[in-house]
């Protein structure tokens, strides 16, 4: 009789949990070999709302696959520091979250490089700081250079160790006397790669010659993968990332690199829901993956689609579009297409950063806007091999750090264009590739799309926040942004 | 006589260099501090003086395919011009080159004091986007020389203006299918007084201009047998892609093909 009376409630309740489990996200976190399938779409929320990843032909199994297995001893897979909730990268937040869940046992603080330096006690917290805070994983680099490009090296500076707060820079096993030099970076972001592969020009105009062919393919190179630029192609960037990040001892299958590279070329990434600004392809707007996914690329923005008129239909919404938004919703609308403006439009004197103002020919200063730099029309990475010298690891722009290396980088040939013949900073970037003292702090510009998700920014997580990022922009080139560009920006940068 | 006459010429010749403000058509060479005028059109759009200090003239020397640097003094060569506008305040040169010296300057840069400066205008030597399919060079092909141009005393190959001279040399060859390119640096080593600086380029310059063009052609045309060569003493010649510019004409490889 009871039960009778509340069947239609239970029948309800039943349906309710139904719907939730349908619409439940998936977990976050993707460890390694829990055998789930990736599917054609992805979403995950962040702070500025929901990421979207697209699968081309997808969905996939990911039992069996190498980005995903842990194939290595230490328990990692591709997917630990490529975490689809985090853009394709690793937000330091999502290392705290995992330091709390597992109280430091997960894979990812692996000795080698999870944490500030082997040497360390591993079950301390604090010997982990550099990643928990920063998002940073340690980089060992060979040195002297001795090779790049498939032609022999010879470095025209030195590089002595002024301060080594984590000891991977000094001793008998760690630093340039030992024939290593450890800098700390951020995980580029794997995906949207059709756009960081690709090819506008045949000419590097920041080093002054042709592109240089893939070893493989033999199609000129984008120059575009690696913070120091060091692997030529998606192989050379996996054997490097496999036998250290996973401590792979073996080399990767040419079956596990197609695989891998067949995996990476179909995934397509970008913020798809604002939460102040509403779905980012509506009110005729195209944000998210599905335009990426759709466009050519390589393409320069400022002869062809300007980067981020993704927005451009924000510019100017009618009052019959206007009226079916909240006010929050419009003000925020407004102010991404503004930011997309001012990103555009808004000059500053570019002043003191190789690569730009050395030796292109643009001259020292050059007047420009931020989409000098990030050129590429849907991606706002360099339609050029990328490696510049905006200052961020390099003093004196870059901001003071005290658990970071320092290096003291003396120029044994020219002096460098802009710091002379002696100088400091805590990675020398590009130049630990070509061994040329002028491409000393050169860092490769990255993709800026899912952004939102991957917290902190800059090679070294320098930029806390969106707006971190605007104002270290703006103290290094003294802008004079308006708090409204600012946060025009900030709102722009959420969306991509 | 003939000697006292060549002698007059010479000096007549050498008078705007110095002594005298120079007039329309003049080719002037001079060493200087750059000095940048923040005239704001957009992109690009700032301005570029020098003075001329043997006879304080003071030269827009923007339109040059490379420019300054303002910590760096700078070796200046240009043509002056008619041009009445002066959109930067000070008498244009045209064609004009401005090669970035070691010696170190005071950075000093004017605000635009009501000039507009110069909207940026793509330079007509600009290389083509590789998704733009291009018309292969007609034939018949048959020797050839292709010059590259490079700033005083550097290899690099300068970006709107070297690369695009380079590219249209590649372009060729693809089409013509030499049996060999020699790649031949040049420098300008002979030591010469300018503005009381003695300049002379390094001997090794020029087989750095040999092997940068000889590497890109290595890249853009894989299995091209390529040989380098260098000369030192290199002197001015004409050649129309140096714009009317003796030092330019100096400093610079030449890609031949051969067959």
């Amino acid at each position: 009789m009871t039960l009778i009376r509340f069947r239609p409630l239970l029948a309800a309740a039943a349906l309710l949990v139904l719907a939730a489990a349908q619409k439940a996200p998936p977990p976050r976190w993707w460890s390694p070999g829990e055998g789930r399938s990736f599917p054609a779409t992805l979403d995950y929320a962040n702070e500025h709302g929901t990421q979207r990843s697209l699968l081309v032909g997808g969905p996939m199994p990911t039992k069996g696959h190498p980005f995903f297995e842990p194939i290595g001893p230490n328990g990692r897979a591709c997917v630990t520091c490529h975490q689809p909730a985090d853009g394709m990268s690793l937000s330091a937040a999502t290392a705290r979250q995992r330091w709390d869940e597992t109280r430091g046992r997960d894979p990812l603080f692996a000795a080698s490089d999870g944490s500030n330096c082997p040497s360390l006690p591993q079950s301390e917290k604090a010997s982990h700081s550099l990643l928990l805070e920063r998002g940073l994983i340690r980089i060992q680099r060979p040195w002297p250079v001795r090779e790049w490009q498939g032609k022999p090296v010879t470095p025209d500076f030195t590089i002595d160790v002024v301060r080594d707060p984590n000891g991977c820079n000094s001793g008998e096993k760690y630093g340039p006397k030992a024939g290593n030099v450890s800098v700390y970076r951020r995980p580029r972001p794997v995906s949207n790669f059709k756009y960081l592969l690709a090819v506008g020009f045949a000419y590097d105009p920041k080093q002054g010659i042709a592109l240089p062919r893939d070893p493989d393919s033999g199609a000129m190179q984008s120059g575009n993968l690696m913070a120091d630029n060091r692997a030529r192609n998606l192989r050379e960037q996996m054997e490097d990332a496999s036998s250290t990040h996973l401590e792979f001892a073996k080399h990767l299958t040419p079956a596990q690199i197609d695989r891998i590279t067949d995996f990476e070329m179909r995934l397509y990434t970008a913020q798809q829901v604002s939460k102040q600004g509403g779905a980012l392809d509506s009110g005729g707007a195209t944000g998210g993956p599905a335009k990426l996914r759709d466009s050519e690329p390589g393409a320069l923005g400022s002869i062809g689609t300007p980067v981020w008129s993704e927005y451009a239909a924000w510019e100017k919404i009618s009052s019959e579009d206007a009226a079916k938004l909240t006010p929050e919703q419009l003000a925020f609308r407004q102010s991404v297409a503004r930011g997309a403006r001012t990103f555009r439009d808004k000059t500053f004197l570019i002043t003191d950063s190789s690569g730009i103002n050395s030796p292109v020919g643009f001259g020292n200063p050059v007047r420009n806007s931020c989409v000098f730099c990030h050129n590429m029309a849907q991606m706002g990475n360099d339609v050029a091999p990328g490696q510049v010298d905006l200052g961020t690891t390099t003093l004196p722009y870059a901001d003071p750090f005290d658990d970071l290396p320092l290096f003291r980088i003396t120029c044994l040939k020219a002096p460098h264009p802009f710091y002379g013949r002696t100088f400091y900073t805590y990675d020398p970037g590009f130049a630990l590739t070509t061994g040329r003292c002028a491409d000393a702090g050169k860092i490769t510009l990255q993709s800026m799309r899912g952004l939102a998700a991957r917290a902190p920014y800059f090679s070294n997580g320098l930029a806390k926040d969106l707006r971190a990022v605007v104002d270290y922009y703006e103290r290094r080139y003294n802008i004079s942004y308006t708090e409204r560009e600012k946060q025009d920006l900030v709102n722009l940068m959420s969306v991509l | 006589m003939k000697n006292l006459s060549k002698l007059s010429t010479l000096i007549a010749l050498a008078a705007p260099l110095s002594a005298f403000a120079a007039e329309t058509g003049d080719y002037v060479r001079f060493v200087s501090c750059p000095v940048y005028r923040d005239a704001d059109s957009g992109k690009k759009s700032g301005c570029w003086l020098a003075d001329e200090r043997a006879s304080g003239k003071r030269y827009d020397v923007s339109q040059s395919p490379y420019k300054p640097d303002w910590n760096r003094a700078v070796l200046v060569e240009g043509l002056v011009t008619a041009d009445s506008t002066a959109p930067c305040g000070s008498t244009v040169l045209n064609p004009v080159r401005t090669s970035i010296l070691s010696e170190p300057c005071q950075r000093h840069m004017l605000p635009a004091e009501g000039h507009p400066g110069r909207k940026f205008v793509l330079p007509a030597r600009n290389l083509t986007p590789l998704s733009v399919p291009r018309k292969p060079p007609a034939g018949p092909f048959a020797a050839r020389t292709f010059p590259v141009f490079f700033e005083f005393d550097r290899a690099f190959v300068v970006y709107q203006y070297s690369d695009f001279l380079l590219d249209n040399a590649a372009q060729w060859i693809i089409a013509a299918k030499p049996a060999k390119v020699v790649v031949t640096g040049y420098a300008a080593t002979d030591p010469e007084s300018v503005s009381g600086v003695t300049l002379a380029e390094r001997p090794e310059v020029a087989l750095e201009r040999a092997e940068i063009v000889a590497e890109s052609l290595r890249r853009l045309i894989p299995g091209l047998i390529i040989e380098t060569r260098m000369k030192t003493g290199a002197k001015p010649a004409d050649l129309p892609d140096a714009d009317g510019l003796p030092g330019q004409s100096q400093r610079r490889a030449e890609i031949s093909a051969e067959f």
